[in-house]
């Protein structure tokens, strides 16, 4: 990156006095700016979108929306400072992944070492994901619970009990929940690993299937089916996917 | 209740059990006369299971004579009365089976062989019922031996159930963490402030370690603590917490678990005001209503997102302690309607003085006291 150009920064945290201190502690750091603060995920991802940063200073807790989650649906590459108060967050990943993270309350000259990992960060292009690097972080793995999607500036989250079924569409998957669909960029095996398996099944190479929605199974062909859901729409279930359901059935 | 009546297969076992001794009674009758197994049996087996129902007599006896070695007299005499009537009430039974039994024209002599063996039965009979006197000890033993295990676990599960609250008070730290970044926040731009934030960390955990080591504790304390944390949490979060409370002034007194309503509290900041955007209020009220006290703890919820799930496991907590000071006499319940979460706690409305000994020393010192659990 040009010398001359500072770096752009947005501090994302929920209590005004973190995003005070922060500020203050990078008054001195003339190399960064602080172009944004923002209260919550949703104002963090309109940021991004709007003004590409440079760096962000990401809280974990935070209303709707948590650090980890914004993460996921921020695609651009972008160094990121995790500060958290609290320290059972995986930290591994961070520490392999994201620039650095701070533990509240930190020191001055703590931040400035994460500077230093984030200024060196800033301008290569990322090894891994920002999705991946969400799913990596993740404390547990437990399937999730919703499932968000990012349409421009906006965040629709979708709990995983409203979604249909989902298709795959070249590099996306197309999310159908109550009568709307939503695209979204992953692979339908991303997408399949992070939701239970036990409700959502694999029915076909491109379809993912919410098992509440089936109403039943008809033979279409030799060797495959079509599922009929509960508001009549038809599926292809393939033989694989078949016996996958027929398991699951059991 | 007769231990053996309390389940079916004990019931049956306990008959089993007596299976051997209706074979030892017949052949001890049908032996000596060389009166035949089958008459030995007819007479036997009525005859046993007569003293299989007699010997459940003994329980009671034996529970009502504790084998304590005190009132010598009483339990001597007792138990050779008892052995002494049963013994006779046996015999005379078993008659009653012979002299029927010899109506019949296979068994012409069984009476008079009967009355001939009596001495025999007597014997037999003296012995059983001793043997299950002694049976009845060695089981009341065990059952005592189980009880003063129980009590001890009990004993242990409140011992860790105080060393939980104690710790409970300690450590939060998240709070704590999040607190202290506020005060080095506060320290460039307020410095005034941070002074002031520091006094309130200070405060509170003083004492919720001064609190987590007792008992019970009137409302008025309980509900003082959970202000200042409410306070401490407004400065973290700004306008998003705000706090209401309407306590009734004749519920002050009341004695309650000592950090009962702190998570509560706390999960209402967490789940209700954390977790929103907009924040909104937390509303603390306690009423005394005819011997009872209604606490309630109020939150915003997020439809989206169900309060139960996280706020579960401290309700649940709430209960269980409760349910163990009080049976029966507490509820709580957690009712989530047109965006609010709320918890009510009853129980039962007491006018004494928490904790007499202990708590007395510590309330009328109540710094001293806080100093040396800190140190």
């Amino acid at each position: 990156m040009n010398a001359s150009e500072r770096i752009r920064a947005v501090i994302v945290d929920d209590e005004p006095l973190a995003r005070q201190l922060l500020r203050e502690y990078l008054s001195v750091h003339h190399d960064i700016e602080v172009v944004a603060e923002c209260e919550n995920g949703f104002e963090a991802i309109k940021v991004v979108a709007e003004t590409p940063p440079h760096l962000m200073f990401l809280d974990i807790q935070m209303p709707k929306l948590d650090g980890f989650e914004v993460l996921e649906l921020i695609d651009r590459d972008l160094a990121v400072i995790f500060v958290t108060a609290y320290d059972q967050h995986a930290l591994r990943a961070f520490e392999v992944h994201a620039a650095d993270y701070l533990l509240k309350p930190f020191s001055p000259e703590r931040l400035a070492d994460a500077l230093n990992h984030a200024r060196a960060r800033i301008g290569k292009p990322s090894v891994v994901s920002a999705t991946r690097l969400a799913a990596d972080a993740r404390p547990d793995r437990k399937p999730a619970e919703r499932i968000l999607v990012r349409d421009q500036a906006k965040v629709h989250v979708l709990g995983v009990e409203k979604v249909d079924y989902i298709e795959a569409q070249d590099d996306y998957v197309c999310i159908h929940a109550g009568g709307e669909r939503y695209l979204k960029g992953q692979t339908l095996g991303d997408i399949e690993e992070s939701l239970d398996p036990a409700r959502f099944v694999r029915i076909h190479r491109s379809y993912l299937m919410n098992l509440d929605r089936l109403e039943r199974l008809e033979p279409y062909a030799k060797d495959s089916r079509v599922a009929i859901l509960k508001d009549g729409r038809e599926l292809p279930v393939s033989r694989a996917g078949y016996a996958r359901l027929r398991e699951l059935m059991e | 209740m007769h231990p053996v009546l309390a389940r079916r297969i004990r019931v049956e076992l306990y008959l089993a059990a007596w299976l051997p001794v209706v074979a030892l009674v017949s052949a001890t009758l049908a032996v000596p006369e060389h009166r035949g197994l089958l008459e030995g049996a007819l007479i036997g087996a009525p005859l046993t299971l007569l003293a299989a129902f007699m010997c459940m007599a003994q329980w009671p006896m034996c529970r009502a004579l504790p084998l304590d070695g005190r009132n010598l007299l009483r339990f001597t005499v007792s138990h050779v009365l008892s052995l002494v009537v049963s013994v006779a009430l046996w015999v005379a039974a078993g008659s009653v089976v012979a002299y029927v039994l010899q109506h019949h024209p296979s068994f012409p002599d069984a009476f008079s062989r009967y009355r001939f063996d009596a001495p025999l039965i007597s014997a037999l009979g003296a012995l059983l019922f001793f043997c299950v006197t002694m049976l009845s000890y060695l089981m009341i033993s065990f059952e005592d031996a189980r009880d003063a295990e129980r009590l001890a676990l009990e004993a242990q599960v409140q011992t860790r159930d105080a060393e939980l609250r104690a710790l409970r008070a300690q450590i939060n730290p998240h709070f704590l963490f999040n607190g202290l970044n506020a005060v080095a926040s506060l320290a460039g731009s307020d410095p005034v402030r941070a002074r002031t934030m520091c006094v309130m960390l200070a405060d509170f955990l003083r004492r919720s370690l001064a609190l987590g080591g007792r008992r019970e504790i009137p409302l008025e304390e309980e509900l003082d603590l959970a202000e200042r944390y409410l306070e401490i949490e407004r400065v973290r979060f700004g306008d998003r917490l705000k706090l209401e409370h309407d306590i009734d002034p004749a519920a002050l007194g009341c004695p309650v678990p000592a950090l009962l309503l702190q998570p509560l509290v706390e999960n209402a900041v967490t789940h209700g005001i954390a977790h929103s955007i907009e924040g909104g209020v937390v509303r603390l009220t306690a009423r005394r209503i005819a011997g009872r006290l209604e606490i309630t703890v109020e939150n915003p919820a997020d439809p989206e997102r169900p309060a139960s799930r996280g706020q579960g496991l401290g309700v649940a907590n709430v209960k269980s302690r409760l349910a163990s000071l009080h049976p029966g006499a507490t509820r709580v319940e957690c009712i989530e309607s047109g965006g609010r979460y709320r918890v009510e706690v009853v129980l039962p409305a007491v006018d004494r003085e928490p904790e007499a000994g202990a708590t007395q020393t510590q309330s009328a010192t109540p710094t001293s006291g806080a100093a040396v659990e800190v140190a």
